[in-house]
């Protein structure tokens, strides 16, 4: 009040001596308005908006959608130049000129999908600020450092894009192949930051530190190094690599599909097998970094990790079992069909195998479906004496799981060995003992799995995560690790006995093919959505309070028709992506 | 008609859909679409037929100093201030924890005089212990603990008096903090809590 009585006295002082009727008039506004300046006085400023939102669709709902198909986009954006930059050192290293082709054909498709991911970057940016200003501004003052850093590397990563994929003619052969090669990596190099700098705001708001007062910097530096980034780091950076063959696959085999002569039914088929190949490549060590994140998340906060596991998300995981067992099963049947139609005369040798190891399959993916309680009417409860079920409750624990898990891993490990083998005779004089070793090795791990997943039922939890669960993904690993160098060593000097016949997959591979990609992008916006819905009703877990009406987490049926949606308007998009960018090619092409 | 069944509708209808394509159309790309349809709209039925669990927040906690009347009303809401606005549980734990990132808070109360505890709370750095345990000049341990007066956390001082009286209950100690020195909103402290006097950096050694 005294301010505002100092303004009005200035004021009358500055139009002294213009005339009474003006001071007059100026002292009855100045009444008139006193009671406003009353009023003034007691209004506090307004509050900051905190929420806003759209009618029908619902601020939440749309945000959902457009995080997770940038976040698809991104993550094919990103697994495409890691499948890309392989293919071009396998040509370059082996001479053979199709796998050169084949990158430069996914290259190309990198320019579109970049601009169509940061389009849909923007638009998530622009949601974002509009509907939760309140928590852009905390995240904001924490990253700010780090928003300059995600800029400068767009402009890096672009600038390597440019030159890689218009360089790709010009940069063929001797030191300039070389240079190319490199510039791949570059690229690769700039994209896996672009993932993990963004990454670092994600797990902020799962897993945040408390953080000191210090400057801009430490401040997003502390912030940055919270307990699940790196777990996610490397989780996401697998995963995109499974995302990149498995679309290439997909691709592949609709091309297949609608192929018009022998050689592009060839060229496809070929396709179809590199991208299955890496995808179950990546899909092998998947379920070991996905073990490393929960373990992170229980230790970080064990209340997290029991809404995961055993709080409300966790029929999610059950879901979540019957989409890997379906990939699994996707991944091995296309394998087998491989063997079948494109090594004549393997069909007989391995149909036994192929037989066994579907019974084991499906066995496992059983036991991993089983859930821990049942959904029982109270009568069928009494009979069973609880919720959990005298022989299926068994099977519905972490031990069960963590077993079957792993001898799915086995089993798809050999499938990819057997094919690798397949049509090949091995010449080298250590052949017989290698290969003796190999074997032991696949059943020695089998029974140990098997033997630490029994005996888990009988130690403490604490026991069993620390030390049996590790030491089978270990085992797991161990055999990976020993049997496919081993395997590369011994095909090194192989005999091919029957050659690959290409383009002679019944159009079911196709279908399978485009299933196991369905499979990852479906996994994908399932676990992005147990990842937020770990938060429960916090922006920043445990910091930030989610106030808004949507601070609830929605069932897994609602929540699965959202990420049906989002598949399938992925799926949509990168259809389109793939037909604009092979639109001119379809030009130049002689029509036959 | 329920959400969960009108879901269930067009679950089917995307179900039926996509067979019908595979059945009736010959296009390759458009069959590929009706495979995808079929794919998803079973997941979703799959996804709709386990139980429905929606989690919804539980209600905010709002800390009206006017409820309180004893101090074992205080010990109660700092006990909700250390395991959420205060963030304590971040990184302190009550009792050994493997997953403990600072020092573990059992018996805390006991240890220290509430004087020194608000003393870690508000001014962390103001009395810094030296580490002993290698050759050469003692190393100051950096606090890692924040200002828990100031953004982000931002207590104000009747929730740290709280926090304290949480502490010392916890401890198994009397509580010494009074509801007569909680500051009603909107007038000044009257008494300040007496902080413990030192200069800029008190230092004890940790052998």
């Amino acid at each position: 009040m005294q301010q505002q009585g100092g303004w009005i006295q200035r004021l009358l002082q500055a139009v002294k001596g213009q005339g009474g009727m003006l001071s007059g008039l100026l002292w009855a506004v100045g009444l008139l308005s006193l009671p406003a300046l009353a009023f003034g006085a007691d209004v506090a400023p307004a509050a900051a908006t905190e929420y806003r939102d759209i009618p029908y669709i619902g601020s939440r709902n749309l945000v959902w959608v457009v995080a997770q198909l940038h976040l698809l986009l991104a993550g094919f954006v990103l697994g495409v130049p890691i499948f890309a930059w392989l293919c071009e050192v396998v040509a370059w290293k082996t001479g053979e000129k199709r796998y050169d082709k084949l990158a430069k054909e996914f290259t190309k498709l990198l320019t579109s999908a970049y601009a169509t991911t940061a389009l849909f970057g923007g638009i998530l940016l622009f949601l974002l600020i509009s509907f939760y200003p309140k928590l852009m501004n905390y995240l904001t003052d924490i990253f700010f450092p780090s928003f300059i850093v995600y800029c400068l590397l767009f402009l890096v990563e672009t600038a390597t894009l440019y030159l890689y994929w218009y360089g790709w003619d010009a940069m063929q052969d001797g030191g300039k192949k070389k240079f190319h090669i490199f510039l791949g990596f570059m690229l690769n190099f700039f994209a896996f930051f672009i993932m993990i700098v963004p990454n670092s705001w994600a797990t902020f708001q799962a897993s945040p530190v408390v953080l000191a007062e210090g400057s801009d910097l430490a401040r997003a530096w502390a912030a940055t190094w919270n307990p699940t980034w790196w777990p996610v780091n490397i989780h996401r950076l697998i995963a995109n690599v499974v995302l990149g063959g498995y679309i290439c696959g997909a691709y592949a085999g609709i091309r297949y599909l609608s192929a018009r002569n022998a050689e592009e039914r060839d060229h496809y088929d070929w396709m179809g097998y590199v991208g299955n190949f890496i995808g179950v490549f990546g899909l092998l060590p998947l379920p070991f970094a996905g073990y490393w994140l929960m373990r992170e998340i229980y230790q970080y906060n064990q209340q997290m990790g029991i809404t995961l596991m055993g709080g409300f998300l966790s029929w999610l995981f059950i879901l979540q079992a019957m989409l890997i067992g379906v990939l699994f099963l996707g991944s091995n049947y296309y394998f087998w069909l491989g063997i079948t139609y494109r090594i004549p005369g393997s069909e007989l040798k391995y149909r036994k195998p192929m037989l066994s190891m579907l019974i084991i399959l499906l066995l496992c993916l059983g036991v991993w479906m089983t859930p821990h309680s049942l959904v029982a009417s109270l009568e069928e409860a009494r009979k069973m004496g609880g919720t959990h079920h005298p022989l299926l409750g068994v099977f519905g624990v972490m031990s069960a799981k963590m077993t079957v898990s792993n001898l799915m891993i086995l089993v798809t490990f050999m499938s990819f060995i057997m094919y690798w083998r397949a049509g090949k005779e091995e010449t080298a004089g250590w052949a017989k003992a290698a290969k003796a070793v190999m074997s032991s090795l696949l059943v020695l791990a089998g029974i140990a799995v098997v033997v630490l997943g029994v005996w888990g039922y009988f130690v403490p939890a604490i026991v069993r995560i620390n030390y049996f669960s590790t030491s089978q993904v270990l085992i797991v690993l161990f055999v990976m690790l020993t049997i496919t160098p081993l395997t590369a060593l011994l095909l090194k000097s192989a005999k091919t006995t029957t050659e690959m016949v290409w383009g002679k997959m019944p159009p079911r591979a196709g279908y399978a093919l485009v299933l196991n990609a369905i499979m990852v992008i479906l996994l994908m916006t399932l676990m992005g959505y147990a990842r937020s819905s770990s938060r429960v009703h916090w922006h920043v877990y445990g910091v930030l309070r989610d106030s808004s009406q949507y601070a609830f987490s929605p069932a897994l049926g609602y929540a699965a028709a959202i990420m049906a949606l989002n598949t399938f308007v992925f799926c949509m998009i990168v259809a389109f992506i793939f037909w604009v960018a092979t639109m001119s090619d379809k030009a130049k092409a002689p029509h036959s | 008609m329920s959400e969960v069944v009108k879901l269930q509708l067009i679950g089917l209808t995307i179900v039926g859909s996509g067979v019908l394509i595979l059945l009736l159309i010959r296009a390759q790309f458009v069959r590929v679409i009706g495979f995808v349809a079929i794919v998803l709209g079973l997941f979703t039925l799959v996804a709709l037929s386990v139980p429905q669990m929606a989690s919804l927040p539980p209600v905010e906690e709002k800390f009206d100093i006017a409820t309180v009347k004893t101090p074992t009303d205080m010990a109660t809401i700092g006990q909700k201030i250390f395991f959420s606005k205060g963030q304590c549980a971040l990184c302190h734990t009550i009792g050994p924890s493997e997953s403990a990132r600072c020092p573990d808070l059992k018996g805390i109360g006991a240890k220290l005089s509430r004087e020194f505890l608000f003393e870690s709370l508000t001014q962390p750095q103001a009395y810094i212990y030296l580490d002993y345990r290698h050759e050469g000049q003692p190393k100051e341990y950096p606090a890692r603990m924040p200002y828990i007066n100031k953004n982000p956390i931002g207590l104000s001082k009747n929730e740290i008096l709280s926090v304290i009286a949480f502490l010392q209950q916890m401890s198994g100690e009397p509580i010494s903090v009074t509801v007569a020195e909680l500051e009603v909103p909107g007038q000044a402290s009257a008494a300040p809590v007496k902080v413990a006097q030192s200069g800029p950096v008190d230092v004890a050694q940790a052998h």
